[in-house]
C-alpha cells in the first residue's frame, strides 16, 4: 500500500488584488477585486514506503502548497490525498502523530531556549513516554552529533547546527514519513553534506519515507531515488533519478584547449552548440543522438594541437531547467500560457496568511 | 530506531496533561529568558494604581461610600481589576500575528489542539507577569488603602479562582477576536473596541457606579466577568455571592471556549499559506 496516494489534487486560492492609485483603493473599498490562483491543478502520484522522492519545481510551482495539503495544513479545493491511510485534512491530528515535517525557513525550536527544552516539549506533544523519550533523544543526539549544542540557546547556534537540531527534533517521534521542505536552504557546503549523509543513513537504517523539496540539485542527486517535477501546479515529470540522469546523458559538455588559435565558428551545427570560446579554447554542448562522440573528438583533434580535452555529462540542474522551459514554451505555443502565480516560494511567509 | 505505527497513540489523560503543561512550562521559561521585559508593564501598572488611588482619595474625601464602595474598597477594586485588564491583555496580539504571518500553518502540523496549545504556551508567562503586578499592587494598595482586605482562606481561594477564570476568559475572547484575521486583514479595531468596553464596564470604575440600564446591558455580556468579578471578591467580599459569581465566570468561560473552537474550525478552512 502506498504511503502517499494523491489523485487529482487541486488547490485554488482567492486573492484580493489592489491596483495602483488612490481611486483604485477607494473603488476596492466598495467592490474589492479578487482573482483566483490555481496553485495546484490535478496532481497525481503515489509514493511507496521507504522511497526517497524529490519534489521539484521552480518558485510558485505548487510544491509547498502540495506539501501543506499532504500534512493537513491546507484543505484541498479538489481531488483527494491519502497519507499513511489517513485523510490529511480530516484527520490532521492523527496524521501529525506519524509524520515529521521540517520547513527550512521555519523553525520548530524555541529561539531563546536551548534545543533540549524544545525536545522535551516535542516529546510531550507526541506523547512519547518519558523513558522512551530519553532513549530516543540520546540516540538522536549521538547520531546527529548535537550533544554540545543541546544546552545552548537556539539563537546562539549557527544555521548548520540549528538545522541539525531541527531534523533531529522532527525524528523524535520516529515518524514513518518525513516531509522536508528546503532543508538545506542557506547552509554552507559542509553543513549540507552532513545533513545529506544523515538523511541517507535515515533511509538506509530506518526505512523512513522521505519527501523532499529542494532547489539544491546536490540534495536531489545525493539523497533521492525518484523525482517528481511540478510546474504551474501540474506534474510534468515523474521518473526515477536513473531515468532522469539518463536523459542528461543524451547531452555532453566538452571543453577543449589548443596550443594555438583555432577556428571554432565552423564547428557549429544542429545538436552542437558552442557555449563559449576564446582564440585557443572552447566549451561545447553536444547532443549525442545527433553526433557520435568519438567522431567529434577526432574532428577536434584534427583542428590543431590539443593540450587538454574533457567530457562531462550535462548538469542535472540544467536538465531540470530545460524541462521547465520546455513546458513554458509548449504552453505558449498552445496559446494557453498559464496564469502568473503570485506566490514566489522564496518569499515564504510574506505570502502566507489568512484569506481576506 | 523503529518506525512508529500510523495514527495517534492510545488515549492517556496524563499524556494530554503533560502535553499542555510542558507548553506552559516552556512558555514560562521563555519569558524568564528576558526577565527585564516585565519592567515596563510593571511601571505602567504602578503609575495607573498611583493615579487612581489619588483620584479615589479625592473623590471620597469627607464623603460616604458610593454603592457600598469607600475609598479603600475602590482602590483595592482598581488594583485587582487592572491585573485582569492590563495583565491579561497580550493574547490578542500573539494569536493574531500567528494567523496574519502564516505561522499558524506550521503550528497546525502537530498533534494538538491549536487553541489549547496556544493557551498553554501563553498562560505561563501571563501568570508570571500577573503575579508581579499583584505583588506590586499589594504593596501599593497597602500604602494607599491600608491592609489587604482578605478575611480568610475562602476569600483568598475565591479571588485566585476568579482571577484564573478571568485569565482563561480573556484568552478565549481575545483569541476568538484574533482569529477573525482569517476573514479580515486588519482586525485590530475589534480589539480596540473590546478593550474600551473592558475599561468602561468594570475596570476604571466599579460596575455598580454605572447607570442601572448600562449595568443590565453589561451583564448580558462576558465583560463584567473579566474584571468586576475578581475585583469585587477582594474589595467587597460576600461569601454568599461568591459561588454564584464563580459559576457565572465558569459558564462564560465554557461558552467562550465553544465560540473560540467554532471560529477556529471555520477560519482554518480559509487559511492561505502559499510559498515555502
Amino acid at each position: 500500500m502506498p504511503v502517499i496516494e494523491v489523485r487529482g489534487l487541486e488547490k485554488t486560492f482567492t486573492l484580493k488584488t489592489k491596483p495602483e492609485g488612490l481611486a483604485a483603493s477607494l473603488r476596492s473599498l466598495v467592490r474589492p477585486l479578487r482573482r483566483e490562483v490555481r496553485a495546484v491543478r490535478g496532481v497525481d502520484f503515489e509514493v511507496e514506503e521507504g522511497e526517497v522522492v524529490a519534489f521539484l519545481g521552480p518558485n510558485g510551482a505548487g510544491k509547498s502548497t502540495t506539501i501543506k495539503m499532504l500534512c493537513g495544513i491546507l484543505e484541498p479545493s479538489g481531488g483527494r490525498a491519502t497519507v499513511l491511510g489517513l485523510d490529511p485534512s480530516r484527520q490532521r491530528t492523527r496524521l501529525a502523530a506519524s509524520i515529521g515535517a521540517v520547513f527550512g525557513q521555519k523553525s520548530q525550536l524555541w529561539f531563546h531556549l536551548p534545543p533540549s527544552d524544545s525536545f522535551s516539549l516535542l516529546g510531550a506533544i507526541y506523547e512519547i513516554p518519558r523513558p522512551e523519550l530519553a532513549r530516543r533523544r540520546a540516540e538522536l543526539v549521538e547520531r546527529f552529533s548535537i550533544g554540545p549544542y543541546m544546552d545552548t540557546p537556539v539563537r546562539k547556534l549557527s544555521l548548520g547546527e540549528r538545522v541539525r537540531c531541527e531534523v533531529a527534533a522532527s525524528l523524535l517521534h520516529a515518524p514513518r514519513l518525513l516531509f522536508l521542505d528546503e532543508p538545506t536552504i542557506g547552509l554552507d557546503v559542509v553543513a549540507k553534506r552532513e545533513i545529506r549523509l544523515l538523511l541517507e543513513e535515515l533511509r538506509k537504517r530506518d526505512g523512513v519515507t522521505i519527501f523532499l523539496t529542494s532547489h539544491d540539485i546536490g540534495d536531489i542527486e545525493k539523497i533521492c531515488k525518484r523525482a517528481i517535477i511540478i510546474h504551474h501546479g501540474q506534474v510534468v515529470v515523474d521518473e526515477s533519478m536513473k531515468e532522469l540522469k539518463h536523459r542528461a546523458l543524451a547531452k555532453k559538455r566538452l571543453a577543449v584547449k589548443y596550443a594555438g588559435p583555432v577556428d571554432f565558428a565552423s564547428l557549429a551545427a544542429p545538436g552542437l552548440t558552442i557555449l563559449k570560446s576564446t582564440a585557443d579554447a572552447a566549451s561545447l554542448e553536444v547532443d549525442t543522438r545527433l553526433h557520435r562522440l568519438p567522431e567529434l573528438i577526432r574532428a577536434l583533434v584534427d583542428r590543431g594541437e590539443v593540450l587538454d580535452i574533457t567530457v562531462e555529462d550535462e548538469p542535472l540542474e540544467d536538465l531540470i531547467a530545460e524541462v521547465f522551459e520546455g513546458e513554458d514554451a509548449e504552453a505558449a505555443r498552445a496559446g494557453a500560457a498559464p496564469e502568473a502565480l503570485p506566490a514566489d516560494d522564496s518569499r515564504g511567509e510574506a505570502a502566507a496568511g489568512a484569506r481576506p | 530506531m523503529r518506525a512508529a505505527t500510523g495514527g495517534s497513540p492510545p488515549f492517556s489523560l496524563a499524556a494530554k496533561v503533560r502535553k499542555y503543561s510542558e507548553a506552559a512550562r516552556l512558555g514560562l521559561r521563555n519569558r524568564l529568558a528576558y526577565k527585564g521585559n516585565v519592567a515596563g508593564r510593571l511601571l505602567t501598572y504602578c503609575l495607573f494604581v498611583f493615579v487612581f488611588s489619588r483620584i479615589w482619595t479625592s473623590v471620597f474625601e469627607g464623603r460616604p461610600p458610593i454603592e457600598g464602595y469607600g475609598k479603600e474598597a475602590a482602590i483595592w477594586y482598581f488594583i485587582v481589576a487592572e491585573i485582569s485588564a492590563f495583565g491579561f491583555a497580550r493574547f490578542f496580539g500573539t494569536v493574531g500575528e500567528d494567523v496574519k504571518s502564516g505561522q499558524i500553518a506550521y503550528l497546525l502540523a502537530r498533534p494538538y489542539s491549536f487553541v489549547g496549545y496556544s493557551f498553554a504556551q501563553a498562560i505561563g508567562p501571563t501568570l508570571y507577569d500577573a503575579s508581579l503586578l499583584a505583588l506590586a499592587g499589594g504593596i501599593l494598595g497597602s500604602l494607599f488603602a491600608g491592609p489587604i482586605p482578605l478575611q480568610g482562606p475562602a476569600q483568598a481561594l475565591a479571588l485566585l479562582a476568579s482571577l484564573l477564570l478571568a485569565a482563561c476568559l480573556q484568552y478565549l475572547l481575545q483569541t476568538a477576536l484574533a482569529l477573525t484575521a482569517f476573514w479580515v486583514e486588519e482586525n485590530s479595531a475589534f480589539y480596540w473596541i473590546y478593550q474600551k468596553f473592558v475599561l468602561v464596564c468594570g475596570t476604571l470604575i466599579p460596575l455598580e457606579f454605572l447607570p442601572d440600564v448600562a449595568q443590565r446591558v453589561a451583564f448580558l455580556t462576558p465583560i463584567p466577568w473579566l474584571t468586576w468579578a475578581p475585583a469585587r471578591i477582594l474589595s467587597r467580599w460576600s461569601p454568599e455571592a461568591a459561588p454564584g459569581m464563580l459559576l457565572a465566570q465558569l459558564a462564560w468561560t465554557l461558552a467562550a471556549a465553544a465560540l473560540c473552537g467554532l471560529v477556529f474550525s471555520l477560519g482554518r478552512r480559509r487559511l492561505v499559506a502559499q510559498g515555502g
